[in-house]
């Protein structure tokens, strides 16, 4: 269901050279789930990038089981993501005139024919189980914890391997945010998925495998395992 | 190939021809749509953009409905007075400018030709080929109606017998065009000259009367009232064309005696054939013969390139207008960075994208012609309906082939061309564009 992650010696640069994000060394086994915390600015969302295969200026090695993510050509990184890859982006970035359903279920606008309709129907049973009813209404109307649920289900359309969550919970109160951590924890426990999330939030930290800190763009605390 | 082509009929060589411009843009749209379902967010951008893209779909649609109504009214303009020049196939006049005649035998423009005596009138009316002669005297009008002598049967001609009433049978009867206000039954007193100069009291009182009515023609006779030349004749004082004897006489044969001359013979050939011999025996030094049809043509020919600069020129306009709506897709592309880079981070190929904003575009221009022909064809059918009023000409200028293949070459030029604006989509890298 999912792949073991390797990273080595893995920098990101800014446009003008400075580092952004310096990773010698990351490890993370297959079905586990990492939770990444920091101040702002300290490059978390741009390690989520770099992961997904979607940073131009990163260098070192990506492994993704033996996809080595860096060495892949943008056209094949972009089919790695979408066979593998599910996103939780920190702003949501959903398409402010589609509906709720249309925007989770995006993905299956250039997916094989074959696979349309399953990811469709995955996408409404998603927003259906984190509690949205209104499928057809743009979702400029949407509040925010309700736009966050929608990025939740449309990264979940897919059914894939990975997820990379930037912030899940921060626009969700307390219980929706426990719900929502739980659902994630049971996907990784179950249908063993690799999550790994960027959070400030305790409860969700609490819930992962591991924790790494991340801090100028350095992991603070190589790995902090705790008991599963 | 060449032959293949020739060989086909008409209707499907334009059929073809509408394929064939069109085919380069199926075939883009084939290839970048191919496999996808990207309409309900192509007509989720397009509704974020609505007053935008509401401008660009007008522009495209001014300029692509300018050019369909001027070619459509050009082309209609040029039927209209060929269908005009239709019943007159060869005209006899003194010999002078081919146009100031067919313009004044023709299109009832009038204007000052010098006079063909009794014996050229006899010679061409008796000659064995020919079918109809008919004389033509004009100088009175009867308000708008410019009045016209000639002999019923050319009459029966004009309006290909369908006359309503009857025809005239004596001196004091006329019958009148479609278009003029007189009644069957009413009676009106010509006036010397035409328009503002017309003398109303020159003629003294003698009131003429309608008895018949023509079915419409589509040009300006439609306006004129016909009278027996004799008739005309007679007002202005002049020998009627028969000799004493015969004082009572309505219609040919005249007497060259008493026949006091004509400035126009509209001739009619028993056989078509014989119009070309008929026309070279008529060209003497004293006689000049034409076919309005061949003298419209040449006038078709030095306005043909006017007509090519105005195409010329509304192409230009058009391509104008085109490369801004590209240009303005090509900055409306910066606002969709953030879009378009989602779209690839979550996985959808390059092509995807690239199809996104090319639909885009290609929407806005099919939509743009769409409402472009409709207001071509609006254009077009007010203009006639102007140019047929003003000059009593029936001007219809329907869309035609041409003009669908202009749009067809249009839709597929433009449709390759916003390939270009669609590549914009991949200036900038995917997390800038997320970040931005
Ligand atoms: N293209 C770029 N050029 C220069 N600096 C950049 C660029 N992209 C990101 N940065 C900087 O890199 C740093 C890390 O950014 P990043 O978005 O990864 O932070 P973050 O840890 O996700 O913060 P937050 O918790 O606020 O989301 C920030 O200081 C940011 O300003
Ligand atoms: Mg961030």
């Amino acid at each position: 269901m999912t792949m073991p992650l390797s990273v080595t010696d893995c920098v990101v640069r800014s446009d003008r050279g400075r580092v952004l994000l310096s990773v010698p060394s990351l490890e993370l086994g297959p079905g586990v789930s990492l939770g990444i915390r920091g101040p702002s600015g300290a490059g978390k969302s741009t390690l989520l990038y770099a992961l997904a295969g979607l940073s131009d200026r990163a260098e070192g090695s990506i492994r993704w089981g033996d996809t080595e993510l860096l060495a892949l050509s943008t056209a094949r990184r972009t089919q790695f993501r979408a066979a593998w890859i599910g996103m939780i982006f920190q702003d949501f970035l959903l398409f402010d005139e589609l509906g709720a359903l249309a925007n989770a279920s995006l993905p299956a606008m250039f997916a094989p024919r074959s696979d349309r309709s399953a990811l469709k129907t995955r996408a409404g049973a998603q927003l259906a189980h984190l509690g949205i009813t209104a499928l057809k209404r743009t979702v400029d109307s949407f509040s925010g914890g309700e736009r966050q649920r929608v990025a939740v289900a449309r990264a979940l359309s897919n059914d894939a391997g990975i997820l990379l969550a930037d912030e899940p919970t921060a626009s969700l109160n307390r219980d929706a945010a426990d719900a929502l951590i739980a659902d994630l924890v049971a996907k990784v426990r179950n249908n063993g998925k690799t999550l790994i999330a960027v959070s400030h939030d305790a409860h969700l930290l609490d819930s992962m495998d591991q924790i790494i800190s991340l801090t100028d763009g350095q992991i603070e605390t190589p790995s902090g395992a705790r008991p599963a | 190939m060449i032959a293949l082509w020739d060989g086909l009929p008409a209707e499907t060589q334009d059929i073809a021809l509408v394929v064939l411009l069109i085919l380069p843009a199926l075939i883009v749209g084939r290839i970048v749509l191919r496999g996808y379902a990207p309409w309900p967010l192509i007509g989720a951008l397009l509704w974020r953009f609505r007053w935008a893209n509401g401008l660009f779909v007008l522009l495209i649609a001014v300029s692509v409905g300018m050019g369909i109504g001027l070619l459509a009214q050009e082309r209609g303009l040029r039927q209209g007075t060929a269908a005009a020049a239709d019943k007159f196939d060869l005209v006899v006049t003194a010999p002078g400018s081919e146009i100031t005649m067919m313009l004044a035998a023709v299109f009832l423009q009038p204007s000052d030709v010098p006079l063909l005596d009794g014996a050229t009138y006899a010679a061409i009316a008796g000659h064995e080929n020919v079918a109809l002669a008919a004389p033509l005297g004009f100088g009175d009008s009867f308000g708008a109606s410019p009045i016209v002598g000639t002999t019923a049967e050319f009459a029966i001609h004009l309006s290909d017998g369908r006359i309503e009433g009857r025809m005239w049978q004596d001196y004091g009867e006329a019958v009148v065009g479609a278009l003029t206000p007189l009644q069957i039954g009413d009676g009106f007193i010509p006036a010397h000259g035409v328009g503002d100069g017309a003398e109303h009291d020159a003629h003294g009182g003698e009131e003429l009367h309608v008895v018949g009515r023509m079915g419409a023609t589509g040009t300006p006779w439609d306006r004129a009232i016909l009278l027996p030349i004799e008739t005309v004749w007679d007002v202005h004082g002049l020998a009627n064309g028969h000799a004493p004897e015969h004082g009572e006489q309505i219609g040919p044969p005249f007497d060259p005696a008493y026949f006091p001359g004509t400035p126009v013979i509209i001739v009619r050939a028993n056989e078509l054939w014989a119009n070309y011999a008929l026309r070279s025996e008529f060209i003497t030094d004293r006689t000049m013969a034409f076919f309005p049809g061949t003298v419209l043509g040449n006038l078709y020919r030095v306005l043909g390139d006017i007509r090519q600069a105005i195409s010329l020129m509304t192409l230009v306009t058009q391509s104008l207008v085109a490369a801004s709506v590209l240009l303005g897709l090509f900055i409306l592309s910066n606002l969709f960075q953030r879009q378009l880079a989602l779209l690839r981070a979550l996985g959808a190929p390059a092509r995807f994208v690239f199809a996104i904003l090319w639909s885009y575009g290609a929407v806005l221009l099919v939509v743009g012609a769409a409402f472009g022909t409709v207001l071509g064809m609006i254009a077009a059918t007010v203009l006639s309906r102007v140019i047929s009023a003003r000059t009593d000409i029936l001007v219809s200028a329907p869309i035609g082939w041409s003009e669908i293949h202009y749009l067809a070459g249009f839709i597929s030029l433009m449709t390759l061309l916003s390939l270009l604006p669609a590549l914009a989509a991949f200036r900038k890298s995917i997390v800038a564009g997320l970040r931005s």
